[in-house]
C-alpha cells in the first residue's frame, strides 16, 4: 500500500510539473513571435477544450448529449444581447450569460433528467434544436441566419489580451474540473453513471446528481460561449447547429471520453490538423472521418489513452495478473 | 418490531405478484423469506427499498411509514440491501466500491467537497477507513485493487454485502447471498452474517438455500405472492403448506 500510494504521489508530481511547463510555454508564446493566424487558431482551440471537456464532465454520469453547443448558445447569446442593445459592461453581461446558462440548464434539467442512456441524448438532441427554433423565432433581436454581428469586443483589435484572457480561462476551467472529477462528487458520478440501481440503494439520490451534473457541465460551456461571443464577435444560427454538437462529441471521442485529458487531445489534433492541411481543405473531412474509424476501432481508450494501451502491450507479456480462486474466500473462515 | 409490513400488495396489470402479504422484522433478528422460484420474494423486498411502488399495503421502519418513498430515502433510513444478480460498479476497484458506498455517513456538501474542507478530508480518510475495515471484515481486503468486473462469482456476492455494510443500516437486507456459492463460501458467508448481526445490525434474508435456516430466528414461507407459513424454523419446517410449496402434493396411489 505505501509502494503504492508513493509511486501514485511520484506520478502525481510529474504529471503537475509537466502541466505547468505546458501552461507556462503557452503564456509564453505570444512573446516569443507567435504569428497573429497561430495565435487567432490557438484562441479557438482554448474555447473549444473547454466545450469538449464539459462535454465530458456532463459524461462522468453516464450522460451523452449531442446538443451540448446550444448551452454554449444561450451564454453567448445572452452576454451578446446585453452588451450590444443595452450596452452593459461586458464585465457584468459575461457573468449574466453564464448565470442564464446554468438557470436554463437547471429548468431543463429537471424534464430531461428523468430520461437516461440514449433517450436522454435523444432529448438532448431536440433541446439543441429548439434553442436553434428560438434563435430563429426571435431574430429580430439574435440575427437568425444572418447572424447578430458588431457584438462588443472585450479587447480592442489587438489579439493578445484575447490569448491571455482565453488560456487562463480554460486553465481555470480544467482545473475546477479535475478537482470536481477527483472529489467525491465525481466518484458520486461516476457510481451514478455504472449503476442507477445500486446508487440509489446506498443513499445517492441519482436524479439529483444528474441534474447537478448536468448545471455543472452546462455552466463551463456558458463560459465558452459567452468568450466565443466577445472574440468572434459574430453569432449566427450555424455557429451553434446541431453539425457542430456532433464535432465536439467527436473531439472528445476521438480523445478519449475514458481520460480527463482526452477531450484536449481529440479538440487540438482535430483542430490543428485542418489548419496544417489547409491547400487539402476540401479533404477534411475526408481525415476526420478516418481519425474516428481508426480510433474506433483501434483505440478503445481514444488517443489520449495511446500511450497507456502501448505501455499494456508490452507489461502484459510480462506479468499477467492473477486473482486467487473463489474458494479462497471459504477458507479463511476456517 | 423494526420493520413492519401490513397488506402489501402488488400487481403488474391483471398478475398479482404480492397478495396482502404482511410481515415484521424485529431488532436484532435474522429473518428468513423463503418460497419456490417466482414466489415474489425480490418483490418484495423491491417494494421494501421503493425500487416499486406498491399497489397497496403499508410499509413501516422504526415506526415511520416509509411506503413507496425513493430507494435513496430508504438507505437514509437505514436499510441497506443486495442484489440477486450482484450488479456493482463494474468499473471500480473494490476498494472505490465500498468508499463510495461510503455516500450518507458521513455526508459531504457539494462545496465542502469541491474546496476540500478539512470536514470534507476529515469524512473522506473516515470513509477509507471504515471501507478497508469492512472490506477485511468480508476477506476481500487482499483484492482491494482489482477492478470489480474482474472478480469472481464468489468475491462479487461479498463485493454486494460490503457495499450494503457501507450504508451503516439497521436493517439489512440480503437477496439470495448464498446463490452460486460452493460449500466453502457458504459456510464462509454465513459466518459473516452472524457477526454482521453480532454488531447489532437485523437482517431480512431472501434464501433458496435452505443451510441458511441455522441462522435465522424466525421465518417467513412465501408463495404466488401469498404467506404460506411463519414461525420459527422447526414450524416453518414442518408446515404441510410449506413443503407442499417446496415438493408437490402428495400423490397416493
Amino acid at each position: 500500500m505505501s509502494k503504492d500510494s508513493s509511486v501514485r504521489q511520484r506520478r502525481t508530481i510529474i504529471l503537475a510539473v509537466v502541466c505547468l511547463i505546458i501552461v507556462g510555454v503557452m503564456f509564453a508564446l505570444p512573446r516569443l513571435g507567435l504569428s497573429v493566424f497561430s495565435m487567432h487558431t490557438l484562441i479557438g482551440v482554448f474555447i473549444w477544450v473547454m466545450v469538449a471537456s464539459s462535454l465530458r464532465v456532463l459524461s462522468l454520469s453516464g450522460q451523452g448529449s449531442i446538443g451540448h453547443v446550444a448551452f454554449m448558445a444561450i451564454g453567448a447569446y445572452t452576454s451578446a444581447i446585453l452588451a450590444k442593445y443595452l450596452g452593459w459592461s461586458l464585465w457584468i453581461t459575461m457573468p449574466v450569460g453564464v448565470l442564464a446558462t446554468v438557470i436554463v440548464a437547471f429548468l431543463v434539467g429537471i424534464p430531461f433528467t428523468r430520461v437516461r442512456g440514449i433517450y436522454f441524448t435523444m432529448v438532448s438532441l431536440f433541446f439543441g434544436i429548439l434553442v436553434l427554433s428560438v434563435d430563429q423565432v426571435f431574430n429580430k433581436y439574435t440575427g437568425g441566419y444572418s447572424g447578430l454581428s458588431a457584438i462588443p469586443r472585450l479587447f480592442a483589435y489587438n489579439k493578445i489580451p484575447y490569448y491571455y484572457f482565453c488560456l487562463a480561462l480554460m486553465v481555470i476551467c480544467l482545473g475546477i474540473m479535475y478537482r470536481l472529477e477527483h472529489s467525491r462528487i465525481g466518484l458520486t458520478w461516476k457510481a451514478v453513471a455504472q449503476s442507477y440501481t445500486v446508487a440509489s440503494s446506498i443513499g445517492i439520490d441519482e436524479v439529483r446528481q444528474r441534474i447537478l451534473c448536468l448545471v455543472v457541465s452546462a455552466c463551463f460551456a456558458g463560459v465558452a460561449g459567452v468568450a466565443y461571443a466577445h472574440y468572434f464577435t459574430i453569432l449566427t444560427t450555424e455557429t451553434f447547429s446541431f453539425n457542430q454538437s456532433i464535432t465536439v462529441f467527436v473531439y472528445m471521442t476521438v480523445g478519449g471520453p475514458g481520460l480527463f485529458a482526452g477531450p484536449i487531445v481529440g479538440t487540438i489534433i482535430l483542430l490543428v490538423i485542418p489548419e496544417l492541411l489547409r491547400d487539402l481543405k476540401e479533404y477534411v473531412p475526408l481525415v476526420y472521418a478516418a481519425i474516428l474509424l481508426i480510433v474506433l476501432f483501434f483505440m478503445p481508450e481514444g488517443l489520449a489513452g495511446l500511450p497507456a494501451q502501448i505501455r499494456g502491450w508490452f507489461s502484459r507479456r510480462v506479468k499477467s495478473r492473477q486473482i486467487q480462486p473463489a474458494e479462497e474466500v471459504g477458507k479463511r473462515a476456517s | 418490531m423494526l420493520l413492519e409490513i401490513h397488506e402489501l400488495t402488488k400487481n403488474f396489470g391483471g398478475l398479482i405478484a404480492v397478495n396482502q402479504f404482511s410481515m415484521g422484522v424485529g431488532e436484532g433478528q435474522i429473518v428468513g423469506l423463503i418460497g419456490p422460484n417466482g414466489a415474489g420474494k425480490t418483490t418484495v423486498f423491491n417494494l421494501i427499498t421503493g425500487v416499486i411502488r406498491p399497489s397497496g399495503g403499508k410499509v413501516e421502519f422504526d415506526g415511520k411509514d416509509v411506503t413507496g418513498r425513493s430507494p435513496h430515502v430508504l438507505a437514509k433510513c437505514g436499510i441497506g440491501r443486495t442484489f440477486q444478480l450482484t450488479p456493482l460498479f463494474t468499473e471500480f476497484t473494490t476498494l472505490e466500491n465500498v468508499v463510495a458506498s461510503y455516500y450518507l455517513h458521513p455526508r459531504s456538501s457539494f462545496w465542502g467537497a469541491f474546496f476540500g474542507t478539512p470536514g470534507y478530508r476529515h469524512n473522506e480518510s473516515y470513509a477509507l477507513e471504515q471501507s478497508l475495515r469492512i472490506l477485511d471484515l468480508v476477506g476481500l481486503i487482499k483484492v482491494k485493487d482489482e477492478r470489480a468486473m474482474n472478480l469472481p462469482h464468489g468475491y462479487q456476492k461479498m463485493l454486494g454485502i460490503a457495499r450494503a455494510l457501507a450504508v451503516e443500516p439497521h436493517l439489512i437486507l440480503l437477496d439470495e447471498p448464498l446463490g452460486g456459492m460452493n460449500a466453502d463460501e457458504i459456510t464462509f458467508t454465513m459466518d459473516i452474517m452472524a457477526k454482521v448481526r453480532g454488531q447489532g445490525m437485523t437482517i431480512l434474508v431472501i434464501e433458496h438455500n435452505m443451510q441458511i435456516l441455522d441462522l435465522c430466528d424466525h421465518v417467513v414461507a412465501i408463495n404466488f405472492g401469498q404467506k404460506i407459513g411463519e414461525g420459527s424454523v422447526a414450524d416453518v419446517r414442518n408446515n404441510p403448506e410449506v413443503i407442499k410449496a417446496y415438493l408437490g402434493e402428495q400423490n397416493v396411489a
